[in-house]
């Protein structure tokens, strides 16, 4: 992408924004649980406690420090979301491409193959199949939220690459003698850079809802700390009914905020690249 | 009679590129009875020309000054809930450029014109729908249209009947903004017929026909006007401008549709050297100086007026 | 008898009854993948859990030996695992048809059918008319703010509906539990009705049902109603640009009526994405009955998931599925009634 777009782009207030909520989160998860070591699964606190000088969120019914958990907690859900976003989007920048450059039957099969996916309500199908594991590790999660979500990806990479490839430089490479494959993996693609950055964003707060989703209803991951595993033991011991707000304020609020400026970002893109939006 | 008189437009958008000058003053007549065609590059500001006409602006359009007077109404003066209550669609219509798109999607042709019709005049359904029968029948247009939504009409029926209902309420004045050029040769005659035919009806007195097409304006405009940049640059009776151009711009224009095959025409200039100006910061001088071949020092520094040179004959030129 | 024919040949080739069996026909396909989905998981993940779980039941029962028996006994004979898989698979698939969805063992004797009926009322009852209330709010909210674009109200809205979106229902349940429930005591902590009343058509128990149901509603409606607002404040400011806008304008109709024609178009999307958001909207909304304790469907599901009563879970998701599909169906059908180019085949799938 050129440096002006870039340029422009960071000028957009939203955009900025949303990126600096998603960095500095991201910073929390990756550097938090080492500046803050406490450690998230020791029971050695008084069980229960509000925050306090000791326990800056308190502690949960074992005793555990909720800030540690936290921390771990969006190193988890944000490797689990990026995880399970590129997944998904490899399956369906694959499924998408391969139907809008072929065309013909390929397209017919893989596009029927995408609708019924579609329509088969992803949250059940993941909780569906997460309950037949017994342990479900981060990479089985991300894993099962990644193959169950990318059909609106590809349905969207193959509307994208039919309207790009009536466009003349398509024309002139195939011209020029260069393979379907090719003319995708260099052509299009590049062209596409911008729609599929935006794609994997929104793939990704989706996972990371998914991923909290999962673990409410009981078959998220079975070790570890992520936001969704704080909820599901807030909502487990009462924690809403006993007033400990703190154990399931925050894991909420990071979720929000994290998926929120997701949104944002994607949401300013497209107004970026698509005029229609913008005031002309 | 005069039906029309625009004097010394201005319209500006003002956009976070910048603020670009679109009709940048522009003074034109329309007598009664008249075709005026108004020809230009694509971006030289004349669909925004044609809007300013009747005063349709819409931020980021901003009206700077001038004064528009039609049918001895002062518009440029008028609200925009007046101009819509008494003067559009009744006094002036418009047919759009995408005249493709322009009908409501989701409802039959029959239920849009009774909303439109409603709006100037409470009459019952019945009897809109009846005038919209006449009226289809009257211009050889199968009556049933009335009865179907856009999509089940093919192109050119459907830029017909968006002129059948611009001008249903008999506007003395139509503005027609490339309302030919997204369409085949045979049904451009159509619609060329049509608009032929409303005026020998008497439905409507004058046209001020937009495009880049010289060929098809030729056909149907008794005056043209040349557009560049924002301004005119030259007046002319159809066919004098067409025998013996003027300005240099109009001269590379003509010889476009006298030399070319009209494939080539359709590319808009391409032969002419160097780029349409930008109208963010349009040239010092004349505007035309930079693609001009007959360019001098004081074309660079002073900008033309536009000129009586003989009768009916107004250029903008340093040439002159 | 020919006309007859002739009458039922043109039937056949009219654009929305061809809409129609394509869209049932689809539907019914969906099914089928969703029901061998079903089928095959327990088969194809590794360990087999099926097996396993048979295993874990006759050690945990606690029964008598008569009783173990029987369970095991059932089981197998419903999974039918000692026979080859496509003898398994016509089997399961004749069972679905039937609407025999086999026995609950973590509720044993019962089946599995019976409970989730039992079940499902409470769930639709909440589902259905938060839905629509939420739909029809976010889309009006959404449409005001994209016709006075950059205005106060939009600029308030944006960003409130833009956080809602992405709220989860579940969350939003927690906390207006703890702030109205908890805090303010203004609503109950749980539940579907008072304790004390049984489920009758009394004023009581209809005044005590609404009591309760408050809550779970608001966090559904409010939620939910922030996605809607987005989508159709940009489907809006889309349509109020396009070019049938422009020349209706330029007719002099009034504000009002293009505020109108802009709806009616911006809406017609809208019912396609309610269409498509369904099974979302389920599976949030199944997680926030938990946080209410409410007991509908969700409840079963958490059941049946953690103590990994596989009946259960196939049943239930069957019939969630089902649910889904059938009101897939009626929205479908309420977008042929309302889209004329659908109607006259213009635009298909």
């Amino acid at each position: 992408m050129p440096s002006r777009i870039l340029l422009e782009i960071f000028k957009i207030k939203k955009f900025t924004i949303s990126l600096a909520i998603i960095l500095l989160l991201l910073f929390i998860g990756l550097v938090g649980p080492s500046i803050y070591p406490t450690d998230p699964f020791e029971a050695v606190f008084r069980p229960e406690d509000p925050p306090s000088s000791k326990n800056p969120l308190g502690t949960d019914s074992y005793g555990r420090d909720v800030l540690a958990q936290l921390l771990h907690g969006i190193r988890m859900s944000l490797y689990i979301g990026f995880t399970a976003s590129l997944i998904a989007l490899a399956i369906g920048v694959a499924i998408g491409s391969i139907a809008g450059v072929k065309g013909g039957l390929t397209d017919e099969v893989l596009m029927s193959v995408t609708n019924v996916v579609l329509a088969l309500p992803s949250i059940l199908l993941m909780l569906l199949i997460a309950a037949y594991f017994k342990y479900r590790d981060p990479m089985l999660v991300s894993i099962i939220i990644g193959v169950t979500s990318w059909p609106w990806v590809a349905r969207a990479v193959r509307a994208q690459l039919l309207s790009l490839r009536a466009r003349e430089f398509v024309h002139f490479s195939r011209m020029a003698g260069y393979s379907d494959f090719r003319i995708a993996v260099e052509d299009l693609l590049p062209n596409m850079a911008a729609y599929i950055f935006m794609a994997l964003v929104l793939l990704m707060s989706g996972a990371m809802m998914a991923e909290a989703g999962l673990s409410m209803i009981g078959v998220g991951i079975t070790r570890g700390a992520s936001l969704g595993i704080m909820l599901y033991w807030a909502q487990m011991l009462e924690a809403v009914r006993r007033g400990l707000w703190w154990w399931f304020v925050p894991p909420g609020s990071v979720l929000v905020a994290l998926s929120a400026s997701l949104l944002m970002i994607s949401t300013a893109l497209d107004e970026y690249f698509s005029p229609r939006l913008k005031g002309r | 009679m005069t039906l029309l008189m625009a004097e010394n437009i201005k319209a500006y958008y003002f956009t976070r590129m910048g603020t670009i000058r679109a009709v940048d003053g522009v003074s034109l007549g329309v007598d009664k009875g008249m075709v005026l065609g108004v020809i230009g590059e694509s971006g030289c500001g004349k669909s925004t020309f044609i809007n300013t006409l009747m005063m349709n602006i819409r931020s980021p359009l901003r009206f700077i000054e001038g004064r528009v007077e039609l049918d001895g109404l002062v518009i440029s003066e008028m609200s925009r809930e007046q101009l819509k209550k008494d003067i559009w669609g009744k006094l002036v219509a418009l047919v759009p450029q995408s005249a493709l798109n322009a009908l409501m999607p989701t409802m039959k042709i029959r239920d849009f014109i009774v909303d439109a019709v409603r709006q100037h005049q409470d009459l019952p359904k019945e009897e809109i729908v009846g005038m919209a029968r006449r009226r289809f029948e009257e211009l050889n247009l199968p009556s049933d249209t009335l009865n179907l939504y856009p999509h089940e009409l093919s192109g050119g029926m459907r830029q017909r009947a968006v002129i059948a209902i611009a001008t249903l309420l008999n506007p003395k004045l139509l503005l027609a903004d490339e309302v030919t050029s997204a369409l085949d040769v045979s049904t451009q005659k159509q619609v060329l017929n049509l608009l032929a035919d409303l005026r020998k009806r008497r439905i409507i007195d004058s046209v001020v026909y937009v495009s880049h097409d010289i060929a098809v304006v030729r056909q149907v405009a008794d005056k043209m006007a040349v557009m560049y940049a924002g301004k005119v640059v030259e007046v002319a009776p159809t066919e004098d401008m067409i025998a013996k151009p003027l300005h240099p711009y109009t001269t590379a224009l003509v010889n476009s549709v006298l030399t070319l095959e009209p494939e080539v025409r359709k590319r808009e200039l391409s032969y002419l050297p160097g780029e349409p100006p930008s109208l963010i910061n349009p040239p010092r001088g004349c505007r035309f100086h930079p693609r001009c071949s007959f360019a001098k020092e004081k074309c660079e520094t002073e900008e033309p007026p536009l000129v009586e040179v003989s009768e009916k004959r107004l250029v903008s030129c340093h040439l002159f | 008898m020919e006309g007859e024919k002739a009458v039922y040949r043109g039937l056949l080739k009219r654009p929305v009854v061809k809409l129609l069996i394509r869209k049932v026909v689809f539907l019914f396909i969906t099914y089928f993948v969703f029901i061998t989905i079903i089928f095959a998981l327990p088969r194809l993940v590794p360990g087999n859990p099926l097996a396993e779980m048979l295993a874990n039941i006759l050690q945990t029962m606690q029964a008598t030996p008569e009783l173990v028996r029987a369970v095991e006994r059932r089981l197998m004979e419903e999974f039918g695992l000692h026979k080859p898989w496509h003898e398994q698979y016509i089997e399961f698939l004749g069972r679905m048809l039937r609407g025999d969805l086999g026995t609950s063992y973590s509720l044993y004797p019962r089946k599995v059918s019976e409970l989730v009926f039992t079940y499902l009322p409470w769930t639709l009852g909440l589902l259905i008319p938060a839905t629509l209330v939420s739909w029809i709010a976010g889309n009006t909210l959404g449409a005001l703010a994209g016709y006075r674009r950059g205005g106060r109200f939009d600029n308030a809205l944006l960003p409130v509906s833009l956080i809602l979106s992405q709220t989860p229902y579940y969350w939003l349940a927690m906390i207006l539990l703890y702030t109205f429930s908890v805090k303010l005591r203004l609503f109950p902590l749980g539940g579907a009705y008072p304790s004390h009343v049984v489920p009758s058509f009394t004023l009581e128990f209809i005044a005590g049902y609404l009591y309760h149901y408050t809550l779970p509603f608001l966090s559904i409606v409010l939620a939910a109603a922030g996605g809607w607002a987005i989508g159709m404040r940009v489907l809006v400011i889309y349509e109020l640009r396009s070019d049938y806008v422009d020349f209706a304008d330029s007719l002099g109709l009034s504000d009002r009526k293009l505020l109108q024609y802009v709806f009616k178009n911006s809406v017609l999307p809208q019912v396609t994405g309610l269409a498509l958001n369904l099974g979302t909207i389920l599976g949030g909304s199944l997680i926030t009955e938990l946080v209410f304790s409410y007991p509908g469907t969700g409840y079963l599901v958490f059941r049946a998931l953690t103590r990994l009563d596989y009946p259960m879970i196939q049943g239930t998701f069957a019939i969630l599925f089902l649910t889904l599909i059938l009101a897939n169906f009626l929205v479908d059908l309420v977008y042929m009634v309302i889209d004329p180019r659908i109607r006259t085949g213009y635009i298909g799938e």
